[in-house]
Formats: structure tokens, C-alpha cells, sequence
């Protein structure tokens, strides 16, 4: 398969909001920056840290994440945790997610 | 000592809020340890993997954009439409208005077309780059500001549509291209017998230019009914238009500029005098102006009905 930058940048628009979906759905368990960038990458979704860091902020700025740190360890970490509103966008963005996928079978 | 880590971590803080850096600046050189740490566990030097680490994380200017979530565009696209329709609307009507009156004014004040000429080209220099800065300013300072949906979003209606028309004539063309010479040849005729004792206009010209002048309006009525009967403009009656709009204006031009075209018996016309001055260029610059005006509009309408593409009817939205 050839990317070509139409290609490429029809993927990336298709893509852009399925990187948050994937965030809330992982942070139900408190998780770190880079522990959740492995996480995602390892599951098979594409996302750099210079997009995924800025996002955790945005997201605890809207309030769908909290974040604390945590100093137990060697290397002070901030986690960021799911909030019930994150979790309720997430599952509404998942029924979404399903319901366009029927959609695009059905055509 | 300062490492690659911190020279990386300080040049991302610089672009962001005083009040988010001490939390960034933790948060992010945490990432980046641990970024390294996982290429070091991988096998790599702790230089190299420092270096991949800060590579992978790219350009910490457009990092620290996406942390302020700053907008990366002067004017987005919410409101592009409205910043080109009001930069077409300004570069088209305002500009060449503006132009134009202090072209006039120039003239007035000092002839020297030296000087004219160059006032022209600044004042469409200066006046074009005023209107574009300030207007665009305006729209990015909106967009910032997060005004555009109050400010600018009104719904657009069917009403907005402009309209337009086929290459076929209307009727409401054949109204302006008859009425304006008959106005015309009714000034010229009764400002000489009826309006004042003394007519406005050289007397003198009765054996030679207003005749003249009456005749060729005379044609300009035939040359607008003929072209209602066709029904659209040519290419020949775009020509025709070309040679009767040069007829009229240059005589009336070269008679302004002669200062043969005012009575000098008219009082407060005397030769030399101011008034008479100003008269005589507001003449020159209306013919110059509607002149160039008339053969490019209908150079441009037959054009179009040529190629068969309509045209947009005056007056309706559309523009701004």
C-alpha cells in the first residue's frame, strides 16, 4: 500500500479522536505519561508523545481525567486517573464508534 | 552543567504560561526518563538514547503550542469566509474609492502630473496595505479573543445568495443606457435656454462641440436599443460601446483641460479662478472614471455572454 499524503492525511483525520477513546478507556486504571504511550502504542495505536502528553493536560482540564503525583518511587510520576464524566464520554463515544461502524458495513 | 535534557525542557517552558511551568517541567522531564530509561534498557548508550528520546519528542516550540493549546493559524478557518469576503469588498470598492477622492483632491491642490502619478501609487500602496493590515489584525484579534461566534456568526440565509443573469439582457438595462445620454442632452440643451440668464456652458461650442456631443449621444441611444433588440451584448457591441464612450469623453476632456468647456461670463467661473479650477477637474476625473468604468463593464459582460457564463446583478449579496 502506497501512502501518499492524500491517503495519509485522510488516516490521520480518521484516526484524531479514537487517541481519547483509547486514553479514558486505559486510565480507568491510574497510569503515567509514558506507561500509557507504551500502552497504546503496543495495542496498535498511533500516537507520539508530543501529541498524547499536551492531550492527558487537555483532558484534565475538561475534567475527564484527575491527576496526582506520586513520590513513592525513585522518579516522581504524575498519573492521571479517569474521572465518572471521562468514563461517561468514553462510553459515549465507544456506542458511537459501534454505531458507525454498523453504519459503514450497512452501506 | 546544563544537559541536552534541560536545554531541551527550557526551550519548550519558554513558549508557555508562567503558571504551568513548574507542573509541565516536571511532568515532561519525567516523560523524557522514562523515555530514555526504555531505550537504555533496549541496549542503547544513555547518550544516544537521550538524543532519540528528544528526537522522537521533536520540535519543543510545537510541543509547547500544543501544551497552551495555541492556535497555530492567523485566521482559522471558522472565519475565513468572512475575512474574504471583507478583504474583496475592501480592495474592490473601498480602495478604489479612496483613491479616486484623493486623486481628485490631488489635482486640485497641484497638477504637476508628476506628482499626481505619484500620489496615486502611494496613497494605493499605503491605503491598500492600511486596509489589509487593519482588517486582518481585526479578524485574527477576534479569533483569539474567542468573539467570533457572538460577532460574526450570523446564519447564513438564502437571501445571501446573489443573483445573477443570464447573458440575455433585462429590461433594466436598456433603462440607465437610454436615460443617461437624454439626461444629458437635456442639461446641454436647457442650461443654454431655460435654467439661468447665463448659461453654464461655453456658448461658444454651439457652433462646433455641442452639437457635436448631441449627436454622438444620439448615437449611444441607437447603440443601447440596437443591443436590446439583439438581446445580449457582443464583442461588436462591446467595441461600438468602446468608440461612442471615447467619442464623448475625450472631446469634453481635452475641452476641460483647454478651459473651453464653462462659460467664462458665468459668474463666479471667471478664468483663473479657483472655482473654475475645481469644476474643471471634477469634469475631468467623473468622464476619466465613468469612461473606464463603462468599457471595461461591458467589455466584461460580453465577454462573459460569449463564453456563456452569467453574470452577477449589481446590487445583490453576495459581496460583502
Amino acid at each position: 500500500m502506497t501512502m501518499d499524503p492524500t491517503l495519509a492525511s485522510h488516516l490521520q483525520e480518521l484516526r484524531r479522536g479514537t487517541v481519547v477513546v483509547a486514553s479514558l478507556t486505559v486510565l480507568r486504571t491510574p497510569g503515567y505519561g509514558y506507561s500509557l504511550l507504551e500502552t497504546l502504542a503496543a495495542a496498535g495505536f498511533e500516537v507520539e508523545a508530543n501529541t498524547l502528553y499536551p492531550l492527558l493536560r487537555r483532558l484534565e482540564a475538561q475534567g475527564l481525567l484527575t491527576s496526582a503525583w506520586n513520590t513513592d518511587e525513585a522518579r516522581p510520576r504524575k498519573f492521571y486517573t479517569t474521572t465518572p464524566q471521562g468514563n461517561a464520554v468514553a462510553e459515549a463515544l465507544r456506542t458511537e464508534w459501534s454505531r458507525l461502524d454498523t453504519a459503514i458495513n450497512d452501506l | 552543567m546544563t544537559t541536552l535534557i534541560d536545554r531541551y525542557v527550557s526551550t519548550a517552558l519558554r513558549r508557555i504560561p508562567e503558571g504551568q511551568r513548574a507542573d509541565i517541567d516536571r511532568e515532561l522531564r519525567a516523560s523524557i526518563e522514562d523515555a530514555v530509561e526504555a531505550r537504555v534498557d533496549a541496549g542503547q548508550e544513555r547518550d544516544a538514547a537521550t538524543r532519540g528520546a528528544l528526537i522522537e519528542l521533536g520540535d519543543p516550540d510545537r510541543l509547547a503550542d500544543r501544551y497552551s493549546g495555541r492556535r497555530n493559524y492567523l485566521i482559522g478557518p471558522e472565519i475565513y469566509p468572512a475575512w474574504r469576503r471583507t478583504m474583496i469588498a475592501l480592495y474592490t470598492v473601498v480602495l478604489p474609492i479612496v483613491v479616486a477622492v484623493t486623486t481628485v483632491v490631488q489635482l486640485i491642490d497641484d497638477p504637476a502630473i508628476g506628482r499626481v502619478i505619484g500620489g496615486l501609487v502611494t496613497s494605493v500602496i499605503t491605503v491598500g496595505a492600511h486596509l489589509g493590515f487593519w482588517a486582518t489584525a481585526t479578524f485574527a484579534l477576534l479569533e483569539r479573543l474567542g468573539l467570533t461566534d457572538r460577532v460574526l456568526r450570523r446564519p447564513w440565509t438564502l437571501d445571501d445568495l446573489p443573483e445573477y443573469e443570464s447573458g440575455r439582457l433585462a429590461h433594466t438595462q436598456l433603462v440607465p443606457n437610454v436615460v443617461w445620454p437624454v439626461l444629458l442632452i437635456a442639461g446641454l440643451v436647457l442650461q443654454q435656454f431655460t435654467f439661468t440668464d447665463v448659461p453654464v456652458l461655453n456658448p461658444a461650442n454651439w457652433s462646433s462641440w455641442w452639437p457635436y456631443l448631441i449627436v454622438v449621444l444620439i448615437l449611444e441611444i441607437a447603440w443601447a436599443i440596437q443591443v436590446f433588440r439583439a438581446g445580449a451584448y457582443t464583442r461588436a457591441a462591446a467595441a461600438a460601446n468602446a468608440v461612442l464612450a471615447l467619442l464623448t469623453a475625450v472631446p469634453v476632456i481635452w475641452l476641460a483641460a483647454q478651459d473651453r468647456i464653462f462659460n467664462p461670463e458665468f459668474p463666479g467661473l471667471a478664468p483663473g479662478s479657483d472655482a473654475l479650477y475645481i469644476a474643471t477637474m471634477v469634469v475631468i476625473a467623473t468622464f476619466a472614471i465613468a469612461t473606464v468604468w463603462d468599457i471595461v463593464e461591458i467589455t466584461v459582460r460580453a465577454e462573459r455572454t460569449r463564453r456563456g457564463l452569467t453574470t452577477q446583478v449589481p446590487g445583490t449579496r453576495g459581496v460583502l
